[in-house]
C-alpha cells in the first residue's frame, strides 16, 4: 500500500497480488490510521476487491474525504447535522472512480464542512499528524492526509475551498492537486463556498495525482460550472518533453527580508525554498520575481473571510433537520431548526455564519461583500497579467511545518502572515495549482506550490513532476525519514 | 455603522443558530481585523469601478438543459427521497404545525 | 375631498408547459401523488446543484418581449435566503432587478371597459416555485412537488387607478401566457398569484410626482382575480375611511394579507420588520450570455395574441366587438374558431355557432373546448349540409345535439329519417302517387284554380311528415301537374 498506482497497477495485470489482498492491507492500515490519527468518520470493513482490471485504478483502494456523497455510505461533511445522513446518490467525481473500477475503503475526517484548516472541528474529533501526533495535519483535507500519509492507500480525495488540499499536503509530507475549477464537477460535493470550492486529490507523487484527477475530471451534467476537459490527459502529458519553463515568485510573499522578526522555524523555510528554486535553475527554468502590491496581499485573507463566509451562511442553510440530519427539539418549525443547528455547528462555524451574514446585509453589502469580491478580481486580474509571461508562480507553503495541536488557531489574527494565506488566490482565479513536499525542518515535512493559468493543468503537473524529480521525497510516507 | 454584541445576537437568532458569550466576543475580535483590512482596501482608487467577481472564472463554456425528462420518469422514488427524514406520513415530510 | 387609488401588482404565473423543472428534470406537473416529481435538488440534498432549463428561459424572455421589456445582454440569477419550511434550501433562486432580470421597463396595452389603456411594466424575472405545505390540526406536511417548478414574476408600476383595471390586466396577462404557451394560467390549481400594493392620493395633487402616491400597502397572497378585485375595493375603502377620521398620516408602511373568508385585509408586518433577504449572485449558475440569433428566433415564434386576433375578428371577418371579445377570452375557444375559418366555414356562420351553441353546450357541461366531441370539420358538414337546404335551421340544431350527445359523427344523423328529403327520384315517386290520387284537384288546378298549388304542396309535407325538400318539392310538383 505504500506504492504507487502505476507499480501496484502492475502487481495486479501480473497477478502478483490480488484487488482482495491489496483491500485488506488498506483496510488493516486504516485501522491503524484511525487509533493513532484518527482519520476516518467511517471505515468501510466489507469493501470488496475487483477482480476485473480495466484502468490503471482498477482494483486499487482508496480514501474519499467525508464532504464527498456517497451513495449507501454514511456522509457526514465531519458534522453533528448530518451525523446519520446516508445520501442516495454517489458524487459524480466518486461516481467516475467507482467506474473505473476503484475501491473506496474509507471516508476520511475534515475540519466541518470544509470550513476551517486545523483538522480540529470535525464532530468525530481532532486529526493528528502521522509525522508528529502532536502536532496537527492542517486542514480541512486532515483525514485524507494524513491517511495518505501513512500509506493506508495511494490516494484520498479532498476539496479544497482556501488551500484544505494544499495545506495539508504540505504538512504531511505528500502531494495536494486542485486542479482548474470546474475540471472536476462539484456534483455531490458538500458546499462551503460554491464560487471557490474545487475537488482534488491528495496523493504522494505528481504522477499519481495526475492518473486519479484523470479519471475523476470531466463534463457533467448534473454541474452548470464543469467545463470539457476531454483533450486534457494529464498522466500522458508527464510522459512528453517539455520545453524550458518560466517561472516567477513573488518577493511580497516569499522574501525573507520581509520578515524582520521571523523565528528560525521560518528563515529554514525560507532558506529550503531558495534551494528549491535552486533545483529549478539547474532544470533549466527561468525564475524571475514579480511584484503584487502589498495593499492587495495584505486584503487577501479578509477577503476570503468575507467571501467564503458569505456564500457559507447560505450555502449551510438547507441544515434544518427537516429533510435529512437529527430532528432539533422544539415545538415550532424553526425552534426546532434552531435546536438542531445550535447543537450541529461547532463554535467556528456559528461565528463564519454570523460574519457571512452582517457583510451580506443590505447596509453592509457594497462595503464589505461586494468590495471583497471587487479585491478578488483585482487580485486574479493580477496573477493573468502574470501567466502571460510566466509558465508558473512558485511559492512556499505556510510559515513552516505542521503546528502544534495545543494553543489558539483558526482565528483570524492580526499577525497572519501572507505567507499563512497566500494559497487562496488560487481559489479567487479558479488556477491549477499544486503542492509538492519540498523537504524538512526538524524532522518535519514542509512543501512548495506551483500555481498556473487556468486549464494550463498539464503545464503546472510538468513543472511540478520535473522538480519532484530533482528532489528525494517522491512516495514518502510518515514517519520513515530519519530525523 | 458598529457591529454589536446586540447586533451579533441578532444576526445568529435570525440564522437560526445560538452563540454563547464568548462565541459573541470572538466574532467581535475577527470582525475587528476584518474591518480595518476592508478600510484599507476602500482607498484602492476607481475600486468601486471594478465589477465584482462573482464566479470562479469568467468563460465558463456551457449548454442549457434541454426540456427532457430522464428516461420518461418523473422523479426519484419517494421512498429513496424520504428515507433520512425522521417524520414521515403518507409520503409526506411531518413538521410541527406552520403558522402565518 | 377626493382620492386617485393607484394600485400596483405582482402577478406570480408558474411556467406550466415545459417537460421538467426550472433546475432539475424532475416532471413539471400539477396533482400527483405527493413527492413523486422530486429531483434530489428539489429537496437540497447536500452537494446537489441547479441546472437551467433552455426551455425555461426562452419561453421567460418571448414574456418579456411580449412585455415590450428590455432584455439584459447577459443572465444571471441571485440567492434570496430566508428561512421557511416549504423551502428546502434555505434560499429561493431567483433574478433581482440588479444586475437585469429577464426583462425591465415595458408596458402593455390591455382592454378595460372598452378602452384600450397602459400599463408600464417594472421588470419581469424568472424564479423558482416553492413547496406546498398542508396544514392539520397540529402538524403541517410538506410536498415537494411543486418546489422548483419554474415561475415568472411580472412586477408593474403602481399604474391602475381601479379594481377593474387590475383586473383586466391579470385577465389579459393571463390570456398572453395561454396564447404564448407559457402557461395554463389555472388559479385553481395555484398557478397565478398575486401581491397587491395599494395607496391613495389626494386628486389635486400631481400625480407624475411619487411622492405624491401616498402610503404604499402590501397586500401578499391573493390567489384568485375576484380576491385581488375584493382586496383593492377593501383596502381603498379602508384607506379613505383613514383619510377621513385623520387616522392615515399615522398609518405606517405595512404587508397586509387578505382573508377570503372575512374578506378583509389583515395588518401582517410593518415595513421597518421587513426580511433582509441577503440577495447575492447565485455561484452556481454561470453568467450565460444570451445570443441575439436565439432571441430573433424566439421573437419569431411568438404566436398571435388576443388583442391582434380580436382587431382581426372585426376588421377582417366583420364580426362585431361583442362576438370577438368572447371568442379570444380563451385561446383554446380562438384556436377552434380559426380552425372552421381555415375550413372555409363562413366567419359569422362560425362566429355564431361557437359562442351561442357551442359556448352553451360547454358552460352547461363545464366541459373544455378541447375536450369537446364536436371538431371543426364536424361543424364544417353540419353548416353545409343546412347551406345545401338539404336541412333546415331546426334539423341542424337537432343533429348537433345528437351527434354530442351519442357521439357519432353528423353524416349518421343526415342519412337517417330525420334529413330532408332531397332526392329527386324518391319525390317524384311521391308527388305522382298524390296527384295520381287527386285526379279533380289536379283539374281544376289546370282549369285556373291555381290557389289549390298549395293544397298540393300541403298534401306531400304530409305524406312525407314535412321531410320533402320544399323547394324541390314545388318544382316537381309543377311538372308533375302538367302530366
Amino acid at each position: 500500500m505504500e506504492e504507487g498506482i502505476v507499480s501496484l497497477h502492475e502487481k495486479l495485470v501480473n497477478k502478483e497480488i490480488t484487488s482482495e489482498e491489496l483491500v485488506k492491507k488498506s483496510l488493516e492500515k486504516a485501522k491503524e490510521a484511525q487509533e493513532k490519527y484518527n482519520a476516518f468518520v467511517t471505515i468501510l470493513p466489507d469493501a470488496k476487491g475487483v477482480n476485473k482490471i480495466t484502468s490503471l485504478l482498477s482494483g486499487i483502494p482508496y480514501g474519499v474525504k467525508d464532504n464527498y456523497s456517497t451513495k449507501d455510505v454514511l456522509s457526514t461533511g465531519s458534522s453533528n447535522t448530518l451525523k446519520n445522513y446516508v445520501p442516495f446518490f454517489n458524487a459524480t467525481a466518486v461516481e467516475n472512480l467507482q467506474k473505473a473500477g476503484a475501491v473506496i475503503i474509507g471516508k476520511t475526517v475534515l475540519d466541518e464542512f470544509g470550513m476551517g484548516g486545523t483538522g480540529t472541528t470535525g464532530h468525530t474529533g481532532v486529526v493528528k499528524n502521522p509525522w508528529d501526533e502532536t502536532r496537527m495535519c492542517a486542514g480541512s483535507s486532515s483525514g485524507s492526509a494524513a491517511s495518505v500519509a501513512c500509506g493506508v492507500y495511494p490516494y484520498a480525495l479532498g476539496s479544497d475551498t482556501g488551500d484544505s488540499i494544499r495545506k495539508p499536503a504540505a504538512y504531511c509530507g505528500i502531494v495536494g492537486y486542485k486542479p482548474t475549477y470546474g475540471m472536476i464537477s462539484r456534483y455531490g460535493l458538500f458546499p462551503f463556498a460554491s464560487s471557490l470550492d474545487t475537488c482534488g486529490v491528495l496523493t504522494r507523487s505528481v504522477e499519481d495525482a495526475a492518473i486519479v484527477v484523470d479519471a475523476m475530471k470531466g463534463l457533467d451534467e448534473n454541474d452548470m460550472t464543469s467545463w470539457d476537459s476531454s483533450d486534457i490527459h494529464l498522466y500522458d502529458s508527464l510522459k512528453k518533453q517539455t520545453k524550458a519553463k518560466k517561472i516567477c515568485i513573488i518577493p511580497e510573499i516569499c522574501d525573507i527580508k520581509r520578515y524582520p522578526h521571523a523565528s528560525s522555524e521560518l528563515k529554514e523555510h525560507l532558506e529550503n525554498f531558495q534551494k528549491t528554486l535552486e533545483i529549478c535553475k539547474s532544470l533549466g527554468f527561468t525564475v524571475e520575481e514579480v511584484s503584487i502590491d502589498e495593499n492587495l496581499l495584505n486584503a487577501l485573507a479578509s477577503v476570503y473571510i468575507i467571501i467564503s463566509c458569505a456564500e457559507a451562511t447560505s450555502n449551510l442553510s438547507n441544515l434544518t433537520g427537516i429533510i435529512f440530519g437529527p430532528r432539533g427539539n422544539g415545538t415550532s418549525t424553526l425552534d426546532f431548526i434552531k435546536d438542531h443547528r445550535t447543537k450541529g455547528f461547532s463554535p467556528l462555524i456559528k461565528r463564519r455564519f454570523v460574519i457571512g451574514s452582517y457583510v451580506l446585509q443590505k447596509e453592509n453589502q457594497e462595503r464589505y461583500f461586494r468590495n471583497a469580491q471587487r479585491v478578488r478580481r483585482l487580485i486574479v486580474d493580477k496573477m493573468k497579467e502574470i501567466f502571460k509571461e510566466y509558465d508558473a508562480v512558485i511559492l512556499p507553503v505556510g510559515t513552516g511545518p505542521a503546528k502544534k495541536l495545543k494553543g489558539p488557531y483558526d482565528i483570524l489574527d492580526r499577525n497572519t502572515t501572507i505567507l499563512e494565506e497566500h494559497l487562496q488566490i488560487g481559489n479567487f482565479g479558479g488556477f491549477p495549482s499544486i503542492t509538492i513536499p519540498n523537504g524538512f525542518i526538524d524532522g518535519l515535512p514542509v512543501g512548495v506550490n506551483i500555481t498556473g493559468n487556468c486549464y494550463e493543468d498539464e503545464k503546472v503537473l510538468q513543472i511540478a513532476s520535473l522538480l519532484e524529480s530533482k528532489m528525494p521525497y517522491k512516495g514518502q510516507i510518515a514517519g520513515r525519514k530519519e530525523k | 455603522m458598529k457591529f454589536t454584541k446586540e447586533m451579533v445576537l441578532d444576526y445568529a437568532d435570525k440564522l437560526l443558530i445560538g452563540l454563547n458569550e464568548e462565541e459573541v466576543n470572538l466574532v467581535l475580535e475577527e470582525f475587528q481585523i476584518i474591518d480595518e483590512t476592508i478600510s484599507s482596501v476602500c482607498d484602492i482608487p476607481d475600486l468601486s469601478k471594478v465589477e465584482p467577481m462573482t464566479h470562479a472564472l469568467d468563460d465558463f463554456t456551457f449548454v442549457l438543459r434541454s426540456d427532457e425528462l430522464e428516461d420518461g420518469k418523473d422523479g426519484y422514488p419517494t421512498e429513496v427521497l424520504l428515507r433520512n427524514a425522521e417524520k414521515v406520513e403518507n409520503d409526506e415530510i411531518v413538521v410541527p404545525k406552520v403558522v402565518g | 375631498m377626493k382620492y386617485i387609488p393607484k394600485i400596483g401588482l405582482e402577478m406570480h404565473c408558474e411556467i406550466s408547459k415545459t417537460k421538467t423543472k426550472l433546475f432539475s428534470r424532475a416532471r413539471n406537473t400539477y396533482s400527483m401523488s405527493p413527492n413523486t416529481c422530486v429531483y434530489p435538488v428539489d429537496m437540497a440534498f447536500p452537494g446537489t446543484l441547479p441546472v437551467l432549463n433552455k426551455e425555461c428561459v426562452r419561453l421567460s424572455l418571448m414574456a418579456s418581449m411580449i412585455l415590450h421589456c428590455q432584455i439584459p445582454e447577459y443572465f444571471l440569477f441571485e440567492r434570496k435566503n430566508y428561512y421557511y419550511p416549504d423551502l428546502p434550501k434555505g434560499y429561493q433562486i431567483t433574478q433581482e432587478t440588479k444586475p437585469i432580470p429577464v426583462g425591465i421597463y415595458g408596458y402593455l396595452d390591455y382592454e378595460c371597459e372598452g378602452q384600450i389603456k397602459r400599463i408600464r411594466i417594472n421588470n419581469i424575472h424568472l424564479e423558482e416555485d416553492a413547496a406546498s405545505l398542508d396544514h392539520y390540526y397540529n402538524t403541517s406536511t410538506i410536498n415537494y412537488n411543486r418546489a422548483g417548478i419554474p415561475l415568472l414574476e411580472l412586477v408593474t408600476e403602481p399604474d391602475f387607478h381601479s379594481a377593474n383595471e387590475a383586473v383586466s390586466f391579470l385577465e389579459t396577462m393571463r390570456s398572453i401566457y395561454q396564447y404564448s404557451g407559457i402557461s395554463e394560467g389555472d388559479t385553481k390549481k395555484g398557478q397565478i398569484r398575486c401581491d397587491v400594493n395599494v395607496s391613495i392620493m389626494d386628486e389635486n395633487l400631481e400625480e407624475s410626482d411619487p411622492s405624491n402616491w401616498g402610503t404604499k400597502i402590501e397586500i401578499k397572497n391573493v390567489n384568485s382575480f375576484g380576491g385581488v378585485r375584493d382586496a383593492i375595493n377593501y383596502e381603498i375603502k379602508r384607506q379613505i375611511h383613514l383619510k377621513e377620521t385623520n387616522e392615515y398620516d399615522a398609518m405606517p408602511q405595512q404587508t397586509r394579507r387578505w382573508d377570503e373568508e372575512e374578506a378583509k385585509t389583515k395588518y401582517m408586518r410593518s415595513k421597518v420588520d421587513a426580511v433582509d433577504y441577503k440577495y447575492f449572485v447565485e455561484p452556481n449558475i454561470p453568467k450565460l450570455k444570451i445570443d441575439p440569433k436565439w432571441l430573433e428566433e424566439i421573437k419569431e415564434s411568438i404566436p398571435k395574441l388576443p388583442l391582434e386576433r380580436k382587431q382581426k375578428y372585426i376588421e377582417e371577418y366583420g364580426l362585431s366587438s361583442y362576438d370577438a371579445e368572447v371568442l379570444i377570452k380563451d385561446k383554446d375557444i380562438s384556436d377552434y374558431f380559426e380552425e372552421c375559418i381555415a375550413l372555409k366555414i363562413d366567419a359569422k356562420d362560425a362566429a355564431n355557432w361557437v359562442t351561442v351553441t357551442i359556448l352553451g353546450e360547454l358552460n352547461k357541461n363545464d366541459e373544455k373546448i378541447t375536450d369537446f366531441y364536436l371538431t371543426p370539420s364536424m361543424l364544417k358538414e353540419i353548416i353545409d349540409a343546412k347551406n345545401k337546404n338539404s336541412i333546415s335551421s331546426k334539423q341542424a340544431k337537432e343533429i348537433f345535439q345528437k351527434v354530442i350527445t351519442e357521439k357519432k359523427e353528423p353524416k349518421q344523423f343526415m342519412q337517417k329519417e330525420n334529413t330532408q328529403i332531397s332526392d329527386e327520384k324518391e319525390l317524384t315517386e311521391i308527388i305522382s302517387k298524390i296527384v295520381s290520387q287527386n285526379e279533380s284537384q289536379k283539374n281544376a288546378y289546370l282549369n285556373g284554380k291555381t290557389n289549390l298549388f298549395d293544397y298540393f304542396v300541403g298534401q306531400v309535407m304530409k305524406e312525407t311528415k314535412g321531410k320533402a325538400n320544399p323547394v324541390m318539392t314545388k318544382e316537381i310538383l309543377l311538372k308533375e301537374l302538367q302530366k
